[in-house]
């Protein structure tokens, strides 16, 4: 999907104007940001942005997401069991320092 | 007040214009100072120059509906009256205007900065390839014992060139980052405006419903002692009667500037400029 982020009054303006005309390309509407379907058209739209506002609008491309090709084992297990532990206070870096998971810190600056 | 219409001059506070041949965008362009220059208008007002809730209620006719909460607030303000939400609308302002606003780079700029790159890092990988050739020249001449003074005289040259290219490709780049970061501090200076904006427009509108509900009961009052029936629902009243609607805020607010009246209320414009407390033009 394509991704459109605004930044200025105007350009959060336009993007609400264009997401109500072309609703069957929209598909999500988030306030000051929308995805678009990957289309030429969705294209456009982004590009039509982009002229209009400049620096005030971001265009990304979103891909799917697949955990097993993109994501380390050790996270995977790691998020799975937190969410299946038994202290529901427990917080996350408590739980992976005993558990022997990466910790937020190990985690932070690594790419996927 | 001092009204000139056909070289005459009315100096007095409720004046009767209603057979002077002028409309009343005439009177009002002149108490708000931008109609036609005094020269050559058909009529000039000298008067204290209007506050805010002249806006709302300062033309009063049929067809002057005015839009109810911003009309209240701003007879409320004309009286002096403060909101709650007031001081966090300052703070919000000032930090608005303290945001950096400097112009960042723009989208066509970053994509000549990226094409910059691009084509310096051809170049630079044409130029790498052109002296491993030349090396690779120069080595089998050495080794068949020729001369090699014009590849080394070549190979020099395009070492240099490389060099040269070399530090063009790092110095795109470098532009480009910048370009990237620029970019990147702009979208949070926008990010944070958009969220104080809100904020603002959250803030003012909070604090209109504040003033306009708590001067409500002293506009139903006004209207009580307008001449003719009267609703206590000021929104009903608006709708069927903005002309007693626009009176009765008129009465309630601090009018300085006179009230430019098109309708048939009063038996006379002092019976109206008394019930306003303010002075009126009757056109």
């Amino acid at each position: 999907m394509l991704l459109v982020v605004t930044y200025s009054r105007a350009a959060r303006q336009t993007l609400r104007n264009v997401v109500r005309t072309y609703e069957e390309t929209t598909v999500e509407r988030l306030g000051r940001a929308a995805l678009l379907a990957e289309t030429e058209l969705g294209a456009l739209l982004a590009l039509r942005l982009r002229e209009k506002h400049d620096e005030d609008v971001l265009v990304e491309r979103t891909g799917a997401f697949n955990e097993f090709a993109d994501v380390p084992e050790t996270v995977r297990t790691a998020a799975t069991a937190y969410e299946a532990r038994e202290t529901p206070s427990l917080p996350y870096d408590a739980f992976a320092a005993d558990r022997g998971h990466p910790t937020t810190d190990d985690l932070r600056e690594r790419p996927l | 007040m001092r009204v000139t219409v056909d070289g005459r001059t009315r100096c007095r506070r409720a004046v009767d214009l209603r057979d002077a041949g002028v409309t009343p965008e005439m009177v009002l362009g002149a108490v708000r100072r931008d109609g036609p220059p005094e020269s050559t208008a058909a009529v000039t007002v000298s008067c204290p120059a209007p506050g805010p809730v002249h806006d709302h209620v300062g033309h009063v006719g049929e067809g002057c509906g005015v839009d109810l909460r911003a009309a209240l607030a701003a007879a409320a303000r004309s009286r002096g009256a403060v909101a709650p939400q007031d001081e966090r609308l300052a703070a919000v302002r000032a930090d608005l205007a303290a945001l950096d606003d400097t112009t960042p780079v723009s989208q066509s700029e970053r994509a000549a900065a990226r094409q910059a790159v691009a084509s310096a890092s051809d170049r630079e990988a044409a130029l790498a390839e052109r002296v491993a050739t030349l090396r690779g020249r120069l080595q089998a001449l050495r080794e068949r014992g020729e001369d090699t003074t014009a590849v080394e005289r070549e190979r020099s040259e395009a070492l240099s060139t490389y060099a040269t290219v070399k530090s063009e490709r790092v110095a795109a780049e470098q532009r480009l980052a910048r370009c990237r970061e620029d970019a990147r501090r702009h979208r949070a200076v926008g990010r944070e405006r958009l969220r104080l904006e809100d904020a603002a427009a959250n803030l003012a509108r909070d604090a209109r419903a504040t003033l306009a509900e708590r001067i409500e009961p002293t506009v139903e009052r006004a209207l009580q002692r307008l001449p003719g029936p009267s609703d206590a629902d000021l929104r009903a009243t608006n709708e069927r009667d903005p002309v007693a609607l626009a009176l009765a805020v008129g009465r309630v607010a601090r009018l300085r500037a006179p009230v430019v009246l098109a309708a048939d209320r009063f038996p006379s414009p002092t019976a109206a400029a008394r019930y306003l407390d303010a002075p009126v033009v009757e056109v």
